[in-house]
């Protein structure tokens, strides 16, 4: 699903955020990136959503070279991932049902189906009752289960997410990372970023650690 | 059999899918201009100013345009009187004054002749100047007799050929052409044009940059709401409809506004005009665009709205490819 080869990642031209990062995911794995703040973690995840372009190594993602894309297929290459925010970043302005129906909108659906879909992935994320409330009502838990169903609402085969905990309790993040297993258990491939270890500790997945921009390990491959 | 039934209905999913896909592109565009429309209504003070900045851009050169066609139909009033005077010596005759009218009347470029005896001549005289009876007291007529003549063409060309010819004809003395002043009024009239042309692509680039000025800062502060779509999927037009629909309804209602200061300016001028133009013994119109210039304004301004708000996202997004 996911190929890094050699993949090297310079901001501005000095800085070096990743350094020959090699590592592969198959379709339908959950697993987790972490290492501490400045790692480079975010900068995987930008360097799959097209964010930004590597400054060295391929990457491929479901058999697109990312490095090849021209900034017309973009879009429709991005349209293929679910992605969920460090900051949920819904908008405020809009309802929940709004918020969740974007991708849709975005790509054609028409009403009845946008409606259909987004009533099924609220229903998933147990906030169905909240559809028509403003993002703004909504505790810091329930907006980023919010998030979470737009990024799921189009069934991506890909979901990547950056610190989907970040702001939340113990409690509530677990709750979270609940609902990314169950998204991995219908077969979506799941990508998480996040320096939360001891959450990560209990949930048996594979860890891939970075330090200082490289890949120090990749560990409960297989488990 | 269950076969040949599933392909029979995918075949019409299908074709169903690809009319259910226009139907949703359609409502997604109405929808887009309605909310487009609504958020210029939010801001009513900032909207309302940036139409008048638009009306005013507009007005101005609409107004030159209004004006120069009411001096062409005026110019053309007086083309139509274009006209030689042709004096005959002080010794010429009453028999040769009609002889030379005749023959004057026979010409093929003189569409209409009337001879002026010394008699009529001093009384016009008398009577334009008010003179009264000061001029009776001069025991000679001084005053040669004269034909008005009305060329057939009113070109500059045709009226001096015919002048010349006059001029060689017995007992003339003089043709006089009254045509360089009209000849300056055309060459004003062409020079106006440009004026008006000018006027129109440089205040044209004005509503540019008023509807880009205001795109641009509604873009600013839907800077994150951009990232959030693009990051899903949006393509660039898509980011880009909502502003090319606000910049076309600026555009749009900058036109409307700019119409109805137009028609009250016109209504505000036409009394002293129409006054003017009577002294001069002329006929005013009070000049309105009508309908087809009204409506080609109307575009105009539409299509200005949408291009300086294609301009103000196109800069946004060309910051936001990827590196
Ligand atoms: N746009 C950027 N420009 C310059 N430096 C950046 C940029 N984004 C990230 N960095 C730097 O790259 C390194 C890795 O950052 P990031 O990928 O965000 O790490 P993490 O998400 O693991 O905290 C950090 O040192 C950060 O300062
Ligand atoms: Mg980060």
């Amino acid at each position: 699903m996911i190929a890094f080869e050699h993949v090297g990642k310079r901001y501005g031209g000095r800085f070096e955020a990743l350094a020959d990062v090699n590592f592969r995911l198959s379709r339908g794995e959950m697993v987790f990136l972490t290492g501490h703040s400045g790692a480079g973690k975010s900068s995987v995840l930008k360097l799959l959503t097209c964010l930004e372009r590597p400054s060295r190594g391929r990457i491929v993602v479901a058999g697109h070279d990312l490095g090849r894309l021209g900034n017309a297929q973009i879009p429709f290459y991005r349209r293929q991932l679910g992605v969920v925010f460090q900051n949920h970043q819904l908008l405020f302005d809009r309802s929940v049902f709004e918020n969740v129906a974007l991708p849709l909108s975005i790509q054609g659906f028409t009403a009845d189906e946008v409606a259909r879909r987004v009533r099924a992935a609220l229903d998933k994320v147990g906030l169905l009752h909240r559809e028509k409330a403003l993002p703004i009502e909504l505790s810091g838990g329930e907006q980023q289960r919010i998030g979470i169903a737009r990024a799921v609402v189009h069934k991506p085969a890909l979901l990547l997410a950056d610190e989907p905990t970040g702001n939340l309790d113990p409690q509530l993040s677990a709750d979270i990372m609940r609902l990314f297993e169950d998204f991995n258990r219908i077969g979506t491939t799941v990508l998480i970023a996040s320096h939360d270890l001891a959450l990560i500790a209990r949930l048996k997945h594979r860890v891939l650690r970075l330090r200082e921009g490289r890949l120090v390990g990749d560990e409960g491959m297989g488990s | 059999m269950k076969k040949g039934r599933r392909t029979h209905q995918g075949a019409r999913n299908q074709q169903s899918s690809f009319e259910r896909q226009r139907l949703a592109w359609q409502a997604h565009h109405r929808q887009t201009a309605r909310d487009a429309l609504h958020r210029l209504k939010q801001r009513p003070i900032g909207t309302a100013m940036t139409l008048m900045a638009i009306a005013v851009a507009l007005v101005l050169p609409a107004a030159l345009w209004l004006l120069l066609g009411s001096a062409q139909v005026l110019d053309r009033n007086l083309s139509d009187t274009a006209q030689l005077t042709v004096y005959m010596t002080p010794s010429a005759s009453d028999a040769d004054a009609s002889s030379l009218l005749e023959r004057v009347r026979a010409r093929d470029d003189v569409s209409s002749v009337t001879l002026v005896t010394p008699e009529q001549g001093l009384e016009q005289f008398q009577k334009t100047l008010g003179l009264g009876d000061a001029l009776s007291g001069l025991d000679k007529n001084p005053l040669p007799a004269a034909l008005i003549v009305k060329p057939v063409t009113q070109t500059p060309e045709a009226v001096s050929a015919l002048s010349l010819a006059l001029k060689q004809m017995p007992k003339v003395d003089e043709a006089q052409v009254d045509m360089q002043w009209l000849e300056r009024l055309k060459q004003l009239s062409t020079l106006g044009q440009r004026v008006v042309l000018s006027f129109g692509a440089l205040f044209a680039l004005g509503v540019i940059l008023i509807v880009g000025n205001t795109i641009r800062l509604s873009v600013e502060n839907r800077r994150e709401e951009i990232e959030v779509i693009t990051l899903i999927g949006a393509t660039h037009a898509f980011v880009r409809r909502p502003f090319l629909y606000s910049g076309a309804w600026l555009g749009l209602g900058g036109g409307i506004a700019s119409l109805i200061l137009l028609a009250a300016g016109m209504a505000w001028l036409s009394a002293p005009l129409t006054a003017l133009a009577e002294s001069y013994g002329g006929q005013w119109a009070v000049p309105s665009l009508g309908f087809e210039g009204s409506l080609f304004l109307l575009i105009v301004s539409t299509l200005l709205g949408w291009l300086g708000a294609f301009i103000a996202v196109g800069r946004h997004l060309s910051h936001m490819t990827p590196k």
